[in-house]
């Protein structure tokens, strides 16, 4: 019963981790660019949740959609801002501007709210609730549902709309979708808003049911390169997929080795990845 | 001929400059600045190697820093030797991790290394600090008091001050000889196209392999170097993230992929950092990395070849370059 | 033979880009392949180069089989390519971007230097000008220039000759055919009928990946099949135009 609750909290845990992955796998998918700042989007969308509730007392639906809408205009403000301009240059200025960005978040949310770790004062979905025997926190089991169900929203989203189809032009062929009339640069910053957006409100669900800090950041933009690297790079269904065995087997690691090596088995499956199947479960390479 | 004079001269009035530092500026203070000044200069001009040169931007060097700066100070735990002993085998340690992360990853586009570098950094660090044998959190110390000079454990700043330079000749030297040879110039062809450098027949998988292999070397003596004169490691100060970060900047700053670019960065950054430290004490490292972050995204945005970039096209002059006369 | 590509196709899933293409060119020879926008003929043009698999056939070099080489053995074993975009160095001057190139034979830096001034004077350029202010002529030129310091037995010239004004197009067919002169054997991929009229002897003419027609250039330019691939093109006139 309790290796049932273990497996239930790791695929909990891994559905949101697969809501703010998929906004990752969808910038590398168009733009062949790695956000090394993403993590840093997530532990923003939980300080909004935060000062939200704090502040102007929503409730979750309020905090949630908050944290989307303040992350997904962050989004749109650093991709005309700074990725725009570095997307065209040589390799380091790429990889330094989010790398760069990714202290400048994490060190100002230090510098702001302190390193100790915060939780939600009591809400809506606080209390336990008891499920054929397994004991889940209210929060997690509303945050990984709604998780699971975002992420797909974002997978139809982008595969049934027009939008969406404009924006997989955009990926598959910008010239082309040039001549199609399609304008690049705005779709663009919609998939770094949409990208931000997701990992905010990921970070909002998060915030309702586990304990953060600035630290977080680093933590989760790491998980975030595994998940796109097991499900392939540029596919959202695919970082469905691998979020959530990704929190499994955390969930699985921290249960029989000890919760310092859940990490390190997750930091490890990367590298291994990267030797033995770079395009992942999924995708493109 | 004028022109031939100049940088010749330039060259010998830094040299004097270095050399003559702590005996001018004598106070421990001082001296202590200057010591962290040529560590800096030293990993940043290692890491420009690799990051700077070849253009191959690794966020993660501080796994060979932390493993060159563990292996001395185990062997003096475990078994009593000089800290010396350990750096040939931090060297070696990180010529090899070099190759098992570059080996997958240079085959892929330049994103995968980076990620690479900083997972691979993270997970040593975190498993470091569970492995009693290293000392886990608590880390390793050094000699407290020295048996002989070859515990490199000095009560004054001086000598390592000039173990320092001389190291950081050594890596300038074999720098600028990489520079001016075939290695050098298959490396600024993979930096500026992969793709173009192929069709000349550059191996360029190989070549970036000896890239970070050479770099990762230089980066374990940095951290040798580091472990001899704090006499203490800890899996935070060896591998992590901030250790990376400010090799990155140091080059950065300057001049990434310019001979004396990480020594330019240096010079700004750490009397920079000192001052932030003193003026707004513990709490100054975390005003000093929102600074550092700022910094590299404007370097990012506005000017990726640094200060030296800057220099140049504010004042545009015949670039000499040993070779091409 | 010194080049020759037997039955030859390549599939990105399920279209077929190039099917069943053959090849041969003998030594000292000019090749064009030319043919309307997707017809294969770079598709093809990047097996010959290295730069892409093909999914069946074979291709050899001088006796080898270079069908799954990398770019780089490919110049190592003497064939050389140019890029429709030449990715000049920008950050080195002319004479240090073919020095790259001459590297490659020549390992010592002395040797490499003069090889390279050699090929910078052959091909008319300044060797301390930087590279990133070089314009478009100068940097196709140094592109042919990076490659011909490697020494290769076969030319692979890819559009190389787009873009240019009637003046500087009568000066790269000029020096294109300088190279030739050299002992260079030639493959030219190209647009510009003036190219092909004047340069190649033999012509192969690509349609939906196979090779529709060969022969030589007024032969083919006459070819009902031919007419009918570029149907709406207008490629009548044999006249130096731009390719956008």
């Amino acid at each position: 019963m309790v290796f049932v609750q273990v497996i239930t909290g790791g695929l909990l845990l891994g559905a949101i981790y697969a809501l703010f992955s998929s906004g990752l796998t969808l910038i590398w998918g168009m733009m062949n660019f790695i956000n090394f700042a993403h993590g840093e989007f997530v532990m923003l969308g939980m300080y909004v949740a935060l000062l939200v509730m704090v502040w102007l007392a929503g409730g979750p639906a309020i905090f949630g959609i908050a944290a989307a809408v303040a992350l997904a205009a962050l989004g749109i403000v650093i991709y005309f801002s700074l990725i725009r301009h570095v997307i065209r240059g040589p390799m380091l200025a790429q990889i330094l501007s989010t790398f760069g960005l990714a202290l400048l978040l994490r060190y100002s949310a230090f510098w702001i709210f302190s390193s100790n770790f915060r939780s939600l004062p009591p809400n809506a979905l606080s209390g336990t609730i008891n499920l054929g025997g397994v004991f889940l926190p209210v929060a997690q089991l509303v945050a990984g549902v709604a998780a699971i169900a975002l992420t797909i929203a974002l997978h139809l989203l982008l595969t049934q709309t027009t939008v969406g189809s404009k924006l997989l032009a955009v990926a598959e062929d910008r010239t082309a979708a040039m001549l199609m009339g399609i304008r690049p640069d705005r779709m663009q910053a919609l998939a770094w808003g949409l990208s931000a957006g997701a990992a905010g409100i990921a970070g909002a669900l998060m915030a309702t049911a586990y304990p953060w800090s600035p630290s977080v950041g680093e933590t989760f933009g790491l998980i975030a390169f595994v998940v796109v690297a097991l499900g392939g790079f540029g596919s959202v269904l695919g970082s469905l997929y691998a979020g959530l065995i990704i929190g499994l087997i955390q969930a699985v690691s921290a249960y029989w080795l000890g919760a310092i090596y859940k990490d390190i088995v997750v930091y490890g499956l990367f590298v291994a990845l990267l030797w033995f199947r770079p395009q992942g479960l999924m995708g493109k390479a | 001929m004028k022109n031939l004079a100049v940088p010749h001269l330039r060259l010998v009035l830094l040299a004097a400059a270095l050399l003559a530092y702590p005996l001018v500026f004598s106070s421990a203070f001082y001296r202590d600045v200057g010591v962290t000044f040529l560590l800096a200069a030293i990993s940043a001009s290692a890491w420009n190697i690799v990051g700077g040169y070849a253009g191959q931007v690794s966020v993660g060097h501080s796994m060979f820093f932390g493993l060159g700066a563990y292996t001395p100070l185990l062997f003096y735990t475990l078994f009593g030797w000089s800290p010396i002993a350990g750096i040939p085998v931090g060297i070696v340690l990180s010529v090899v991790l070099a190759v098992v992360i570059g080996m997958p990853t240079f085959r892929l586009t330049g994103h995968y290394f980076s990620m690479a570098t900083i997972a691979v950094a993270e997970l040593i660090r975190i498993f470091v600090g569970t492995w009693d044998f290293v000392g886990a959190a608590i880390g390793l110390q050094g000699p407290a008091v020295a048996r002989g000079w070859w515990d490199l454990t000095f009560r004054s700043e001086l000598p390592y001050y000039y173990v320092f330079l001389a190291v950081l000749a050594v890596v300038l030297v074999t720098t600028a000889i990489v520079e001016s040879r075939r290695f050098g110039f298959y490396l600024r062809a993979i930096k500026a196209s992969e793709r173009a450098a192929r069709s000349l027949g550059v191996p360029v998988r190989q070549t970036k392999l000896k890239a970070l292999a050479l770099s990762a070397a230089f980066t374990s003596v940095a951290g040798s170097l580091y472990a001899c004169k704090t006499g203490f490691i800890d899996p935070d100060s060896g591998f992590g993230i901030l250790v990376s970060v400010q090799m990155v900047i140091v080059a950065a700053l300057g001049g990434a992929g310019m001979l004396f670019g990480p020594l330019l960065g240096a010079a700004i950054l750490i009397p920079l950092q000192t001052a932030t430290n003193t003026w707004f004490g513990g709490g100054g490292s975390g005003l000093t990395y929102i600074l550092y972050g700022g910094i590299i995204v404007l370097i990012a945005r506005f000017e990726p070849g640094g200060l030296f970039e800057l220099w140049h096209r504010i004042w545009p002059q015949r670039r000499s370059r040993a070779h091409a006369a | 033979m010194l080049l020759e590509a037997i039955n030859v196709s390549k599939a990105f899933g399920s279209f077929l880009a190039v099917s069943g293409a053959d090849l041969s060119v003998a030594e000292h020879e000019i090749i064009g392949l030319i043919g309307p926008n997707g017809a294969g003929k770079s598709t093809f043009f990047n097996c010959l180069a290295g730069d892409t698999l093909p999914t069946t056939g074979r291709i050899v070099f001088d006796g080898n089989d270079v069908t799954r080489a990398s770019p780089e053995a490919h110049a190592r074993a003497g064939i050389g390519r140019t890029f429709q975009v030449p990715a000049t160095f920008e950050d080195m001057t002319v004479l240090e971007n073919v020095m790259v190139g001459a590297y490659l034979r020549h390992p010592h830096r002395n040797d490499a230097r003069d090889h390279a001034r050699r090929i910078v004077e052959l091909t008319g350029l300044r060797p301390d000008q930087p590279g990133r202010s070089l314009g478009t002529p100068g940097r196709k030129r140094l592109g042919i220039a990076r490659v011909l310091a490697t020494e290769p037995r076969l030319l692979l010239l890819d559009e190389s000759l787009a873009g240019l004004t009637p003046t500087e197009l009568q000066e790269a067919i000029a020096l294109v055919r300088r190279v030739h002169e050299t002992g260079v054997t030639i493959v030219i991929v190209e647009h510009i009928m003036e190219v092909i009229m004047t340069l190649t002897k033999r012509v192969l003419v690509f349609n939906q990946g196979h090779v529709i027609a060969s022969g030589t250039p007024e032969a083919v330019v006459k070819d009902e099949a031919v007419i009918e691939a570029y149907l709406g093109r207008a490629h009548r006139r044999p006249a130096p135009e731009r390719t956008p």
